[in-house]
């Protein structure tokens, strides 16, 4: 009878004032889709950096005037530098053959460019890709290069980017966190004022403080549950958005995202959705009823 | 005991000793502000003395952790001069949920409280709302409500305040039959009239002193 009791009084107090009731769950499903969509990225950004950082390249770039000679010379010089693993060439054939995949959606330009306009370059891994500087130093003077292009400076911008993307995300989960605990705090605050009575009576005849106390934290903990299921859905949607619509183009940079990442977030966020609630509850009244 | 509020220049009660035995019914009678309804907060562990102690059912309040208050305060019934009575709660739910609320069931609750309304008088009247009660009816809720745990002690802070002389004659009888029951009674009061027709023992306050003790007392 008590856990019914406690139940519907939760249940009454989520509908009396359902406007802030709403309020505060949406407020708390933004901010904790903004942490799990952070919590997602973290999460990708390791995976990418595993992948990517494993198959990144040195590209040194010939001038297109070079001679044989200039080049047979740097492929020697490359094949004995203890610094580079691995070190592939490629011919003007094969670089056009690559630039004709790369921009196979842009038929205009891949006619526009002939075959000997593409210079020819030599791949090349190297033992530790944190060496690219003395690579760099090392070639950049030599006869017939035009130019050295590191990949991985070129994916620490990238990586750059999604950090940043996702400290703005834990930023604006943080601050809409704020406002949804303190939405947390008044609504109670309101809801133990209209019970303001009940709880005098329950003070008096000595009902047990969990006893007065559960139905308004279950209330906030409910809140914070419904926040985190719709944060859930936000992030489905997402999901669905990202894959088959506009941003379907990120699919290739950013490794795909699974149903199975997204529902794995959800413990996470209904975790911190329901604690954070509860305490600002319980908090809220340990000022406001003095129990 | 000594109590003193804070900001507040005298001691609200000043060096009081008061011993109250079980079963006795007791006045305590004064002016306003003589510090009567310090003494209810106290034995409600509500406020605790600066100095002395305050000893309730054998139980030091005095030392009482907080967490205690709840239990402790289920062996005390309280009725007070507004009642405090749940509007939107018929008689019978409001002393149904003074037991459910510490834990009683239902059926303890349906099998207690037609009892309970039945011996305060309100017999027939269970399902009427506050605003449907006169006064004294309102009144005799309270204390079906106060009494429905059968506490070893009844705190009374001015019952009768807000109602007429008859009916507070009335609220009166009832108290003194819970009295018999072997019920302590601690009644604050103004009532003079009351006070002289019970002649029961007479606690005067003044300024926070006893100034009389008095086993069967008028109101001086």
């Amino acid at each position: 009878m008590r856990m019914k009791y406690v139940l519907s009084e939760v249940l009454v107090g989520l509908w009396r004032n359902v406007t802030m009731t709403i309020a505060m769950i949406i407020t708390m499903a933004v901010s904790l889709f903004m942490l799990g969509g952070a919590g997602l990225l973290y999460q990708k950004v390791g995976d990418m950096k595993d992948l990517y950082y494993e198959n990144v390249e040195v590209s040194i770039f010939l001038k297109t005037d070079a001679t044989p000679q200039q080049r047979d010379d740097l492929d020697a010089k490359l094949k004995n530098d203890p610094l580079v693993k691995e070190v592939t060439y490629v011919n003007k054939d094969e670089a056009y053959k690559r630039f004709q995949e790369m921009y196979q959606d842009a038929p205009d330009l891949v006619n526009a460019v002939k075959a000997d306009q593409l210079p020819e370059s030599f791949r090349i891994k190297l033992v530790d890709p944190e060496q690219y500087k003395n690579i760099y130093d090392q070639y950049k003077g030599t006869e017939g290069i035009d130019e050295i292009v590191d990949q991985s400076r070129l994916l620490d911008k990238v990586f750059g980017v999604l950090t940043g993307i996702q400290t703005f995300a834990l930023a604006i989960a943080v601050f809409m966190a704020a406002a949804a605990l303190l939405l947390v705090a008044n609504t109670i605050q309101v809801a133990a004022y209209s019970k303001r009575r009940e709880v005098a009576v329950m003070k008096l005849v000595g009902a047990s403080n969990w006893f007065i106390q559960a139905p308004f934290v279950l209330e906030a903990v409910v809140a914070g549950l419904i926040g985190s299921i719709l944060a859930l859905a936000f992030m489905a949607i997402g999901k669905s958005v990202a894959s088959d619509g506009s941003l379907s183009a990120l699919e290739g940079l950013i490794t795909p995202i699974s149903w199975s990442d997204i529902f794995l977030m959800f413990p996470i966020m209904a975790g911190v959705g329901a604690l954070f609630s509860a305490i600002t509850g319980w908090v809220t009244l340990r000022f406001y009823l003095r129990v | 005991m000594t109590k003193t509020y804070p900001k507040a220049s005298r001691p609200s009660l000043d060096n009081v000793s008061v011993s109250i035995e079980k079963g006795e019914f007791v006045f305590f009678i004064g002016p306003s502000g003589s510090g009567k309804s310090t003494i209810i907060k106290m034995l409600l562990h509500e406020v605790s003395p600066n100095k002395g102690r305050v000893v309730v059912n054998g139980k030091d309040v005095t030392t009482m952790r907080s967490w205690k208050r709840p239990h402790f305060r289920r062996s005390i019934g309280c009725v007070f001069q507004d009642f405090r009575l749940l509007p939107n709660r018929t008689a019978y739910e409001n002393v149904a949920f003074a037991l459910e609320v510490i834990g009683k069931t239902k059926a303890v609750a349906r099998r207690v409280v037609p009892e309970v309304l039945e011996l305060v008088g309100l017999g027939g009247k269970e399902h009427r709302y506050p605003h449907e009660l006169s006064g004294g009816e309102q009144q005799r809720v309270a204390v079906a409500r106060a009494f429905v745990n059968r506490p070893l002690i009844l705190l009374a802070d001015e019952p009768t305040g807000n109602l007429d002389p008859d009916t507070s004659i009335e609220i009166m009888r009832l108290l003194d039959r819970i009295n018999r029951t072997g019920t302590t009674v601690v009644m604050v009061t103004h009532d003079s009239n009351i006070v002289n027709q019970m002649r029961r023992r007479v606690i005067e306050i003044e300024s926070g002193r006893i100034v009389r003790d008095q086993a069967r007392g008028v109101y001086g």
